[in-house]
């Protein structure tokens, strides 16, 4: 493989190089070239992982090379280019990898300026170097790149090089901009999601239902079949690729392979129950473990035994997620010559070794660069993406780009572990520490790349990794003190994240000492001093006190209270111990964090945190403040909030809402105190402001209730469960509610079929018994005619029918999904069977292209097909009776000038007896009237209008109203509501459940654009027809909606409306407290961004959820619907789109979701009942 | 099955898309158009790093299919300024270094134009509030809500 890199074959260069520690990569490994040009290009082995360090080491170049900082070129992570310098973790790259870099940029110095002296003839101490040009007396210069020439000089790297004093430096310890931001800022920065290469095909990949388990038999031999056919349809589909468990597709475009991978039919065995992760405690006792002494000095036992309290405590850290903003994404070009992917990855050269293994191929065929991805903060699911790129791109031939989605990013990416610590210890009489007995239980290890064990190159045996180790023995001079690390494999996939173990024994240590302080009495950073001896330590900790202005609080006193509001303030320290034990210190930090608790509804906000911290030399200050910064605002996120939930066998939480992270308005104050102490070696600053976090925070939770919090994430319910002991929990989320009492629906009867008296309805009877013995005969055939030319109709009469056409949405239901228009064919469910539409387009011999005039009027009055049959009243030829005959004309004409499609018309499959047409003679008997609409002179003329177009063909009442036990309108419970495919479809009348009753005005607003304010949107079947009716005059909508305001008996004025609205809207504004916690987490994640009042303005309408009439039915099930398959299709894209959510909510989440949607929402509404079932009987109703 | 391409006008030009109608707009603008400043995030609107404008207003193209585009016009972050050329908002972002990975930058910089498009001073709390559905996970916020209210002409002080 050729490198990247633009030589200039004419002009030399120095490099210093050392021999590599693998065979891989050449022979050598180059830190810093310089050209005769005066480039300089220094390569390192860790990756920028967002935090900025390529614009630290390009500063620690330009300083001991005496070079501009713009001259430096950083290469980071290619593994053809960059020495191999380990996986880019425990923030280390500052501390430990650039130190050789460094020395090189000194070694090529002093060679530079040695050889300039030689040139100049002049001492070396006489000789000063500005930005690579070296000077003596009487302007006497020579450049690094003249001293360079045409020569290639390869400098070996010492081990011995004078590096600049700290006093001398001019570029290190400045505040310099990030060189990568300008084109972050305008998206020219090429990320590993943005890279192509020509022929590239585009791959997604199907995961396995053990979603974030990776050890165990069934991993990798968990598949039983591929449908390949479930997929066959999909254009420009390439590939379906297996590999054991490992499946994925390829595509010429994106979004095919997206179609592809969710289409894709796959059978799996089941998958094994996991152990109960809700209750972490029992699992990781249960988890088998080794235990591993990490000190143990005095005699701990025996000052325990002795001591005057005893103090034993159990703290439980969650499964928390590193959350990557940008799922992983990755390009591999697998040939025959070679192996090159470009990757995300944060540990290339490990990359590499798995690559080679995964393929069977030397690491020597294999090229891995490096480009920048969405930060990390320890592992993601980078090398995984990559690994299956490779397999795609050898499968297909050509290169492959993969993108994870985000419900596989969010399952299958190594969580941060669970942990457990016990402490147990306690107080001597005088109030000291008597003893520190402490043992870590930490199952992760390194989560092997996931393509290695779906194919089963790899074991799936869990590997147990001593990392529950850092930070494990306190900052404290405990006299006796025994530290034990209980070693254990992963229970879920699990790796590092940020902090390590180190963040969660810390919030032991430090929520423990806080404990032993209060207990003796003593202010709680006086306590720890006392314990302290390192004099940094003590330092920082008395900075960040007198920065605070910290109140000595030796007792706990209650604080006043303002409101439901206490507040309250913590302290913790630590000294961030990482790599392999006994590990060496990162930057020193200390927090004091200011908590307010509201008492009433459990919710903690983090007002202010002050944080100091002492990194020692700091290279870029702006940078560390920026790395405090993030670390304050992910820390308190994951204290506060976040913790990954489990299904019974894989991870539930599979996007923002079912894990949600800190939003603007949750981020804190923060005052970064930043020690100087640029004369001491530079430390590690990516991870140690994170580490004191959840302590400080627990602190002042527990300053401001007197409450110890042992467990975050500090979630409203467990705050208020702390607070209140166990009674007063939330109610259960789906709570059992005694059954509605009917609702009367009889409030409102059709007002022209209403004045049929009990005599009349014998009469129906009888002639319905008539009427079936007459169908036995056989019906009488219209005779087929020539299609009629459509050019015997005025342009005036067919635009008239196709205004009719669009009122009777005769194209909603003879339409079927992505079919020809009017062609027929889709299938409409009723109680009795499925019925399919027919070819309604002039075509002779399959669509009604044969059909005259009267065998067309006969079938719109009556029902009856050309050749006699029956038709089935799905055909709402009761309502298209009352058309007069203009109309029907009309109507006629529209369709006889329609382009004739031939498409075969499928029979009905309907149950038996209601398969036999001729009964449904005995129907029409009973429920038909083949009638015109008598006007009613008591009405306007505006209202009769509206009653002609909603009785006859825009037949409302078909879905509106309901329906008696042979399939007709109730015609004494007139638009009550009703059922159409699966949806409800509300009642129109004052039986409307929706909060506002309905105005003519709205409803005008809502016939004509889809939405209406005070209700919501048009989906599911609706939005067909609103967009239908876009083809009528202002003045029918009108109509339509005079006449069906007439049919709600309070009338209610706009300003009404509104001032209700806002009543609603505002008492609905807050969060709900007594209903579902996660209900309540998963609106603000997935739902408020689109439906929050006062939310920020985006694309589309605003759905306002108090006002929303489903959230107000007796029903879930069209908010349910909603949820799962979203709106893809609205009456118009000003509305905008709403996306599904079946992929990324399990049917626990969503019934959550409606649960709490409900309860804050329509809180004087009954809660529904049975929403499980609803979900289910939901999810397997196909979308819109 | 060919589909008639369907015409956007993105960044002042017109393009003819050949891609289904219910193509998601993301995935035409970096895969038809390359441009790479919007990014795919979460693909269900939550997290905004797919943000655009579209007619002026923040969009997220994730969950907009381009059928729904036809006749507005689109404007991506390249479509605001150049390195050479900044707009004054991410100019304000790059005076703040205001992004750590930056893979949210995008979202963060088009809701902090569309803000000041319709609220050309808005108040710190207006700031918070549009932003408040813009995930960062750096925890890049306090640079962020910088950037943006250096944008809307407030002065930012130093911190240090």
């Amino acid at each position: 493989m050729t490198s990247a890199a633009a030589d200039s074959s004419h002009s030399g260069s120095l490099s210093v190089f050392r021999p590599a520690a693998s065979a891989g990569a050449g022979g050598f490994e180059t830190f810093i070239k310089i050209t005769a040009d005066g480039a300089v290009t220094a390569f390192n082995g860790h990756v920028d992982l967002g935090t900025g360090i390529r614009t630290a080491l390009a500063q620690i170049v330009a300083e001991e090379l005496d070079v501009s900082f713009a001259r430096v070129v950083v290469v980071l992570g290619d593994t053809s280019r960059v020495p191999n310098q380990g996986a880019t973790i425990a923030s280390e790259t500052i501390q430990i990898t650039a130190v050789p870099l460094r020395n090189a940029a000194a070694q090529a110095r002093h060679f530079l300026l040695a050889r300039a002296a030689q040139r100049l003839e002049l001492p070396v101490d006489d000789l000063s170097i500005e930005d690579g040009l070296v000077r003596g007396r009487d302007n006497r210069s020579v450049s690094y790149g003249e001293l360079i020439g045409g020569e290639t000089i390869r400098l070996e790297l010492s081990d011995d090089v004078q590096v600049k004093a700290v006093e001398s430096y001019a570029i290190v310890g400045q505040s310099v901009p990030r060189v990568d931001l300008p084109a972050k800022a305008t998206g020219e920065l090429v990320y590993v999601h943005d890279m192509r290469v020509p022929g590239m095909l585009h791959g997604r990949v199907v995961r396995p239902p053990y979603a974030g388990v990776d050890a165990g038999p069934f991993v990798g031999t968990s598949l039983i079949a591929i449908d390949e056919a479930s997929v066959s349809h999909i254009p420009g589909l390439v590939g379906v690729v297996r590999v054991d468990d490992f499946v994925g597709v390829v595509a010429e475009r994106e979004e095919n392979a997206v179609k592809a991978a969710a289409q894709l039919k796959v059978s799996w065995k089941p998958t094994p129950t996991l152990p109960d992760l809700k209750d972490i405690a029992t699992a990781l006792r249960a988890n088998p473990s080794t235990p591993r002494t990490l000190i143990d000095k005095g005699d701990v036992d025996a000052a325990i035994a002795a001591a005057e309290t005893p103090m034993q405590r159990t703290y439980i850290w969650p499964y928390q997620m590193h959350g990557s903003i940008g799922p992983s994404c990755a390009v591999a070009d697998y040939r025959d010559d070679g192996v090159r992917v470009w990757s995300g990855t944060q540990n290339p050269h490990l990359l590499r070794t798995d690559l080679a293994l995964l393929l069977a191929r030397p690491e020597a065929e294999i090229d891995v660069v490096r480009l920048e991805a969405a930060g990390c903060y320890g592992r993601n699911c980078a090398d995984d993406v990559t690994a299956d790129a490779v397999l795609l791109s050898r499968a297909v031939g050509r290169p492959v780009r993969v993108q994870l989605t985000r419900e596989q990013e969010h399952a299958w990416e190594p969580k941060g572990t669970a942990q457990l610590m016990d402490v147990n210890g306690g107080l001597t009489a005088d109030g000291g520490v008597a003893g520190y007995d402490f043992a870590t239980r930490y199952p992760s290890n390194g989560a092997p790349t996931l393509a290695l064990l779906l194919t089963g190159i790899v074991a799936p045996t869990p590997a147990v990794f001593e990392m529950g180790d850092r930070t494990a023995i306190p900052p404290y001079d405990y006299e006796n003190m025994r530290v034990v690390a209980h070693d254990m494999p992963p229970i879920v996939r699990a790796s590092w994240l940020r902090g390590v173990s180190a963040l969660p024994n810390t919030f032991a240590h430090e929520s423990y000492i806080d404990e032993l302080a209060t207990e003796a009495g003593v202010d709680p950073i006086e306590y720890r001093l006392r314990y302290l001896k390192d004099s940094r330590a003590i330092d920082l900790v008395n900075a960040v006190a007198e920065r605070a202005g910290w109140v000595p609080r030796p007792v706990w006193q209650e604080p006043v209270a303002e409101g439901d509001i206490v507040r309250g303030r913590g302290f913790a320290y630590a000294l961030y111990v990482h790599s392999k034990f006994p590990g060496y210190g990162a930057a020193w930090s200390a927090w004091i964090a200011d908590v307010a608790v509201n008492k009433a509804t459990g919710e903690v906000s983090v007002t202010r945190v002050v944080a100091g911290q002492d990194s020692g030399l700091m290279i870029n200050p702006d940078g560390v403040r920026h790395q405090i910064h993030g670390n304050v605002i992910q820390s308190t996120s994951r204290a506060l909030m976040e913790e990954v939930s489990f299904g019974r066998n894989a991870v539930a939480s599979r996007e923002w809402g079912a894990y949600p992270i800190i939003s603007f308005a949750d981020v804190p104050k923060i005052d970064v105190l930043m020690l100087p102490r640029q004369d001491q070696p530079p430390l590690g600053v990516g991870e140690s402001a994170s580490v004191p976090s959840a302590a400080a925070i627990a602190n002042a939770i527990f300053d401001a209730t007197g409450v110890r919090f042992r467990e975050p994430p500090f979630t409203p319910e467990r705050i208020l469960k702390g607070l209140r002991g166990d009674e007063q929990q939330a109610p259960p989320a789906t709570p059992i509610a005694a059954p509605a009492p009917p609702t009367p629906n009889d409030r409102w009867r059709n007002p022209f079929v209403g004045r049929r008296s009990v005599a009349a309805t014998i009469v129906a009877l009888s002639v319905a018994a008539i009427g079936v013995a007459a169908a036995l005969l056989p019906g009488r055939s219209i005779a087929p005619v020539a299609r009629p030319d459509p050019s015997v109709y005025s342009a005036a009469t067919i635009a008239r029918g196709q205004q009719l056409a669009a009122l009777g949405n005769c194209m909603v239901c003879h339409t079927q999904a992505n079919g020809v228009v009017n062609a027929g064919g889709r299938a409409i469910a009723t109680p009795f069977g499925t019925i399919y539409s027919t070819n309604i387009t002039p075509d002779s011999e399959t669509g009604i292209g044969a059909w005259s005039y009267p065998a067309f009027e006969r079938a719109m009055r009556d029902g009856i097909h050309r050749d006699g049959r029956q038709l089935y009243p799905a055909f709402p030829y009761s309502h298209f009776a009352k058309t007069n005959d203009a109309d029907l004309q009309a109507l006629y004409a529209y369709l006889m000038a329609e382009t004739p499609i031939r498409a075969e018309n499928r029979a009905t499959e309907l149950r038996f007896p209601f398969n036999w047409r001729p009964l449904m003679a005995g129907w029409n008997a009973l429920f038909h009237r083949a009638e015109l609409l008598e006007a009613d002179p008591t009405k306007s003329e505006l209202w009769n209008r509206g009653a002609y177009l909603v009785e006859g063909l825009g037949h409302c009442g078909v879905c509106h109203s309901p329906r008696n036990a042979f399939g007709a309108e109730k015609t004494n419970a007139y638009l009550a509501g009703g059922f159409a495919e699966g949806w409800e479809a509300p009642p129109l009348t004052s039986l409307s459940r929706a909060p506002i009753p309905w105005s003519e005005d709205e409803l005008f607003t809502y016939l004509r654009t889809g939405e209406s304010r005070f209700h919501g949107v048009a989906a599911g079947p609706m939005a067909p027809v609103v967009r239908g009716l876009a083809g009528l005059p202002e003045h029918d909508i009108r109509a339509m909606a005079v006449y069906l305001s007439s049919f709600n008996d309070v009338a209610i004025t706009p300003s009404a409306q509104d001032e209700l609205a806002s009543k609603l809207e505002l008492s609905t504004g807050t969060r709900t407290v007594s209903a579902s916690q996660i209900g309540a987490r998963l609106y603000e994640g997935a739902c408020a961004v689109c439906h929050r009042v006062g939310g920020p303005a985006l694309f589309g309408s605003r759905p306002s959820l108090a006002l929303n009439s489903n959230l107000h039915s007796d029903t879930p099930g069209n908010l349910i619907r909603i949820i799962l398959h979203g709106i893809a299709s609205p009456v118009s894209s000003d509305l905008g789109y709403m996306p599904a959510f079946k992929d990324s909510l399990n049917n626990d989440q969503v019934a959550e979701l409606a649960s709490y949607l409900r309860q804050r929402f329509a809180p004087d509404k009954r809660p529904w009942v049975d929403l499980h079932a609803a979900v289910d009987q939901a999810r397997r109703a196909a979308s819109d | 099955m060919t589909e008639p391409p369907i015409r956007l006008n993105v960044n002042g030009k017109t393009h003819d898309v050949a891609a289904a109608p219910d193509t998601a707009l993301l995935y035409v603008l970096r895969n038809d158009l390359a441009l790479n400043g919007p990014k795919f995030g979460c693909g269900l609107g939550e997290c905004g790093a797919c943000t655009v404008l579209i007619d002026g207003v923040a969009a997220r193209s994730c969950v907009i299919p381009i059928e729904g585009c036809v006749g507005r016009a689109i404007v991506t972050l390249e479509g605001l300024g150049s390195r050479d050329h900044l707009d004054p908002v991410q100019q304000a972002f790059v005076t703040e270094q205001a992004a750590q990975c930056g893979y949210c930058l995008n979202g963060m910089i088009m809701t902090a134009k569309a803000l000041l498009l319709r609220t050309s001073h808005p108040s710190e709390t207006e700031v918070l509030e549009a932003l408040r559905y813009n995930l960062c996970r750096c925890g890049a916020h306090i640079e962020i809500t910088r950037a943006v209210m250096r944008a809307a002409g407030h002065a930012v002080e130093a911190q240090g």
